[in-house]
């Protein structure tokens, strides 16, 4: 599994697709903070960020989920790694560790980079601004990696490069969550917190404020868990095409 | 009798009510080149999808070097190339590197000789720039990774022009001279397999129909003179009395399978010692016809 994710970034990174993707990103992000600049408050480098981060999820990990999964699919690449005698739960396993890492190392530098920004226009981040930037960012990162997780079902079990990517996308805007919460909500408001979104809130509370995290950890670590393991029942059951 | 380097015993693959694979049973031995014929869905890219543990079998047993229970390790000493399939974006060092850090191989030396031996070492560009001749050679690099004692090609010379058939046959050629590794090649054409192939085996719906080699092959190939006659005993007497040996007599026609380019002489001979000439031509049995013989007719793909 190790010689996979050794393989998948070596692949990710001399995809140059993902550098210019994220430069003009960063582009995108610089120019609207500048348009954004004549009113900034002392509030806005977290504000914006609360705001901003939604957006995430898709930009980021979306990007992300493609480069990792359906680039894959596209290439016809998971029967390559099958072929090569490499077991279907192994594929599924270092995906998700591949797409894990890389949105961790995308979430850690975005925080940075809006921090950075706002200082070149005027709205330095004092170090509790910092923290709850990071924060809201540790949330999205959790949300991303789990619908990347719950997406990878998808990817196995179809094989199909747009079904994957509008499950993930569906999952990201939180379309899949919006319905599940209001199928929910007429059961019981409460069983909302036990969805992706209400668990990673919890969670970031957890973290921030020190709250109980355990339950929510748990609940989190279920969700991944079962997603992984569906997706190695379906992969398994899939005969791989050419 | 060599070691078998692939086995399979009554290999059978159903989907639904239709058998793809209906008990193949069959044999390649350590550094053949066997070929795999059969017409387009006769079942060869099934064939090798259950070999190299994409599709599992309905039924039978496959032994990758002697070995039936832990398959999983057997392929990884096994190349393949179905179609080639590469990140579009990756140049073909950047392909092999990959596939070297999945398979575990370390990439120095081996990336450079394989690029070379299929003449892709100096190409930058990325593969979804490349022509389908590039793609099916990085296919055949990328299957020899770690020099496997087993490599499987489905189709490799499908698609191509006909420098690029010559090319590919060269190819196929050079890679069994310097590796030595055994090779199973398919295609539906018999004639392009016949100038690479040491041993054929033919499929067709899913059957294995014969397993033959390059030398049976050709003898149930060979041209012949065919002569018919009034009197094939004495026509039979005066052509051995003319040195012409190796004669089948079948009804009143005689079959020479030498002097074929002497039809003139021989027919002066017979003539000579008045036998009456009803005919004289060549037959040809064609490796297609012998082909299309086996496998029943020229109905549908």
């Amino acid at each position: 599994m190790i010689r996979l994710i050794r393989g998948e970034f070596y692949r990710l990174l001399h995809k140059k697709s993902t550098y210019l993707y994220f430069a003009l990103l960063a582009v995108g992000y610089f120019l609207v903070a500048f348009v954004r600049s004549g009113g900034f408050t002392a509030q806005s480098v977290v504000d914006d960020a609360l705001n901003a981060f939604v957006f995430l999820p898709v930009l980021v990990g979306g990007f992300l989920f493609a480069a990792v999964y359906t680039d894959d699919l596209n290439a016809r690449n998971l029967a390559v790694l099958v072929g090569f005698g490499i077991s279907k739960t192994k594929v599924v396993l270092a995906k998700l560790v591949c797409a894990a890492v890389l949105n961790a190392a995308a979430f850690a530098l975005v925080p940075l980079f809006h921090v950075a920004v706002y200082a070149l226009f005027g709205s330095a981040a004092t170090t509790d601004a910092l923290g709850s930037v990071y924060a809201v960012a540790f949330k999205f990162y959790l949300t991303t990696v789990a619908f990347s997780a719950l997406s990878g079902i998808v990817v196995y079990g179809l094989q199909r490069t747009t079904f994957a990517v509008v499950a993930f996308v569906l999952l990201a805007f939180n379309v899949v969550s919006g319905l599940a919460a209001s199928l929910f909500g007429l059961i019981d408001p409460a069983l909302r917190d036990h969805l992706i979104p209400g668990i990673t809130d919890r969670i970031v509370s957890g973290v921030v404020f020190g709250s109980p995290v355990a339950g929510a950890l748990v609940e989190y670590i279920a969700y991944v868990a079962f997603a992984v393991a569906v997706s190695a029942v379906v992969f398994h059951r899939k005969e791989m095409e050419f | 009798m060599t070691q078998a380097v692939l086995r399979t015993h009554a290999l059978t693959k159903k989907y639904g009510g239709s058998c793809a694979l209906d008990g193949v049973s069959l044999a390649v031995y350590e550094g053949d080149i066997y070929g795999l014929v059969g017409r387009n869905g006769a079942g060869k890219t099934t064939f090798f999808k259950c070999v190299i543990g994409l599709c599992r079998p309905s039924a039978g047993e496959i032994e990758i070097d002697g070995d039936t229970g832990r398959l999983s390790v057997s392929r990884r000493r096994t190349g393949f190339m179905i179609s080639p399939s590469f990140f579009p974006y990756l140049d073909p060092r950047e392909s092999l590197e990959y596939l070297c850090r999945v398979k575990g191989i370390a990439p120095a030396g081996e990336v450079d000789r394989l690029l070379g031996l299929v003449g892709l070492a100096g190409v930058r560009k990325p593969f979804k720039s490349f022509s389908l001749g590039m793609k099916q050679r990085l296919g055949i690099a990328g299957a020899l990774l770690g020099s496997p004692s087993l490599v499987v090609l489905d189709e490799p010379i499908n698609g191509l022009d006909p420098q690029g058939i010559i090319d590919m046959r060269e190819l196929i050629k050079n890679v069994h001279a310097q590796t030595g590794a055994t090779l199973v090649v398919s295609s539906h054409i018999l004639s392009e397999l016949d100038m690479v192939a040491t041993r054929f085996g033919f499929i067709e719906q899913g059957v294995l129909l014969k397993e033959i080699s390059h030398q049976d092959l050709h003898a149930r190939t060979k041209k012949s003179l065919v002569i018919e006659v009034d009197d094939v005993p004495k026509a039979c007497a005066l052509l051995n009395a003319a040195g012409i040996e190796g004669i089948a007599a079948k009804g009143d026609q005689l079959v020479l399978q030498s002097h074929l380019d002497r039809a003139p002489w021989v027919a002066r001979i017979l003539v000579s010692g008045n036998i009456g000439l009803k005919g004289l031509h060549r037959q040809e049995t064609t490796l297609e016809e012998y082909f299309m013989q086996l496998v029943g007719g020229g109905h549908g793909d």
